[in-house]
């Protein structure tokens, strides 16, 4: 590695309310992480989902394009992984090398995983894990008191589920043929939501082959933040 | 035949109205402990295809009945994948009644315009109800409960508002329009919008918002002079909140307190003595509010379907979460649904006193009676209607007498 080094992360489907472990292990080496600010879910008071996928990739662009870091690498979980492998299929030119966590976008009928949206919200989130929730996930936004603090998980909430309702499947199989340079897929065995199966929708439409990592939950990086961070630096060392 | 506007109004006493769930009446008495929800994953296989078409004949039956016996107005309502509520389309419904009753209201409170695209469906569906009861109709707009809208019917809860206001903006345009219009909305774009036929009530069929207690919803109705239906299952006493809310904002739109710009909804239960309803109406209330209102409370709050404001005051209500949690455990005595105001039951006077209470104190001159409820029987059925319209009813008649009624069909017309 040389030089300055930075990849653009696009967080998961419970916002990020603290740098995740496997992040800062990347940052520990030289990387510099640009997390975009991606409306509503910084919980910000205002917020209005766009209308549509069109309009959601149109805002993720802005606040991708007001970050100045691409083109360069682009890690994406969850819904991230979604929108980071749109962004690379229709901007090929900005995304260097594309890494996706458990990416939401392709749905299978066969294995539809659990609808977090359909579970009281004080239960969604340990369904995202496969071990203990980690602490900033307990309380997300407990910093804004007991007042604000559920109406920002409220929002962040809004977020992401406009994103993905109502099943998470955007079209992505039609277009990751696009993917246009090294991408690396790693997926939980123990996802609750996308089951381990449907990484096999993404290999077969992109051609991608997905490395598992054992006893992690869909949000991997935090169930397994050493194996995550170790594989993604030997994926970013490559690009 | 008169065709009038509604615009135009005549004094005119309180309206009651007979309103209709049709509830599934055979669901297992197990039913809260072996079902995961009554509501958008029900399982089907609970459900007897000539059960329910006995249930359509005799709930249909009730309704005509409700005209015979004096009521103003008659209800019907959609849900979707649900044991308690089976007229997913409440327009079929209401298209039997319009032609085999004359006189009342026929009041449809569906259709959650946001299920619908092209919304203009509705717009058509809703001008040949208007017709086919020669200008009886009421026409309502609900946003629809999270599990009709989001989950049952899959509509992203992060939008549906937005949809919904669009698509009762081109409902509206629709029916007024002088000729085909282009309609270039976030959510439908048409080149031709061109409905055929025209309602027969001019500017248009009463519009009334079935609601829960939003904040936006009241402003809504107030600033579009909609009639607001508070539509809870819970109760006069537990609807205070709401309805004094939706004044205040009556109030500060600037709009007058006409009694007629609300209607709500209230189970009773009518005997010849306080203690013979007691007796007669605890099955079918069990029946309903522990078995048939089970629904799953993770399809209670899909995020997005209620608006930043709301979600600020219901995380700072503890009224509301408290009365959740305690539905929720399906464990409400008789004596619990009574006190707290659940169903009102009792003597012909004593229902007569708190109705009249109910309508004073909430200043509503629309009043929905739900006389049937849960498995209540035909022949109960039909014995709470008539002791209602015979002994409850005239003595509310002198409410609201010196009101008028803007929001009332052209042709609907007093017993």
């Amino acid at each position: 590695m040389a030089g300055h080094q930075q990849f653009v992360y696009l967080c998961g489907i419970a916002g990020l309310p603290a740098p995740s472990p496997a992040l800062e292990v990347l940052a520990g080496t030289g990387w510099e992480v640009v997390v975009p600010d991606l409306p509503g879910f910084d919980g910000r008071a205002g917020f209005q989902p766009p209308d549509d996928y069109l309009g959601w990739l149109t805002v993720v662009w802005d606040a991708l394009d007001a970050t100045g870091a691409l083109p360069c690498p682009v890690v994406g979980a969850s819904v991230g992984g979604m929108l980071a492998a749109d962004l690379a299929a229709l901007r090929p030119e900005a995304v260097s090398a594309l890494a996706l966590l458990a990416p939401f976008g392709i749905f299978d009928e066969t294995h539809p995983g659990l609808d977090l949206y359909a579970l009281p919200a004080t239960e969604r989130m340990a369904h995202l894990f496969a071990k203990d929730v980690p602490e900033p996930f307990v309380d997300r936004f407990g910093h804004l008191g007991p007042d604000e603090g559920p109406v920002a998980r409220y929002i962040c909430d809004v977020a992401a589920a406009s994103l993905v309702w109502p099943l998470g499947d955007r079209g992505n199989a039609r277009r990751v043929h696009r993917l246009p340079g090294p991408t690396l897929l790693l997926w939980g065995d123990q996802d609750e939501l996308l089951p381990i199966a449907v990484s096999a929708r993404w290999t077969e439409a992109a051609g991608v082959p997905v490395e598992i990592v054992a006893g992690a939950g869909h949000l991997l990086e935090w169930d397994a933040p050493e194996e995550v961070a170790t594989r993604l630096a030997e994926f970013l060392a490559g690009d | 035949m008169d065709t009038r506007s509604w615009s135009r109004p005549t004094l005119s006493p309180v309206k009651l109205l007979w309103f209709h769930l049709m509830p599934y009446p055979e669901l297992p008495d197990d039913f809260n402990k072996k079902h995961r929800s009554v509501w958008v994953d029900i399982d089907p296989g609970l459900f007897d295809p000539d059960v329910m078409a006995d249930c359509y004949e005799r709930y249909s039956d009730q309704l005509v009945h409700a005209e015979e016996c004096g009521f103003d107005g008659i209800c019907v309502n959609e849900h979707h994948g649900n044991g308690y509520g089976l007229m997913p389309s409440p327009n079929v419904m209401a298209s039997v009644l319009a032609t085999r009753t004359s006189r009342v209201a026929i009041t449809v409170l569906g259709n959650s315009v946001a299920l619908y695209n092209p919304p203009v469906r509705v717009a058509e569906e809703m001008a040949m109800l208007d017709l086919l009861s020669r200008g009886r109709l009421i026409s309502g707009f609900p946003v629809g409960t999270s599990m009709d809208t989001a989950y049952a019917y899959s509509v992203n809860p992060g939008t549906l508002r937005a949809r919904y206001h669009e698509a009762i903006e081109l409902i509206m345009k629709a029916w007024s329009a002088t000729e085909a219009f282009p309609f270039n909305g976030r959510f439908t774009q048409m080149r031709y919008v061109n409905v055929l036929p025209r309602p027969l009530q001019k500017p248009h069929p009463p519009i009334w918002i079935p609601g829960g207690g939003s904040v936006e919803t009241w402003d809504y109705c107030s600033t579009n002079d909609f009639v607001y239906a508070a539509l809870s299952y819970y109760g006069h006493l537990m609807a205070k909140e709401t309805v004094s809310g939706y004044w205040r904002r009556v109030e500060a739109n600037g709009k007058d307190p006409n009694p007629y710009r609300l209607a709500f909804l209230q189970f009773i239960g009518v005997g010849d003595t306080d203690e013979e309803a007691y007796r007669l109406y605890k099955e079918p209330a069990e029946y309903f509010f522990n078995r048939s209102l089970h629904v799953y409370p993770g399809y209670a709050d899909p995020p997005g379907y209620v608006t930043e404001a709301s979600a600020r005051a219901r995380y700072r209500s503890q009224v509301r979460t408290v009365a959740r949690a305690k539905q929720a455990k399906h464990d409400l005595t008789w004596d619990e649904m009574v006190e707290k105001g659940y169903v009102v039951i009792g003597s012909p006077d004593t229902v007569r006193e708190t109705l009249t209470d109910v309508a004073r104190t909430f200043n509503c001159g629309h009043l929905l009676t739900m006389l049937q409820f849960g498995n209540m029987s035909d022949e109960l059925t039909r014995y709470n209607t008539e002791l209602f319209g015979d002994k409850v009813a005239p003595g509310l008649r002198g409410l609201f007498a010196d009101a008028e009624d803007h929001w009332w069909p052209a042709n609907a017309r007093a017993a």
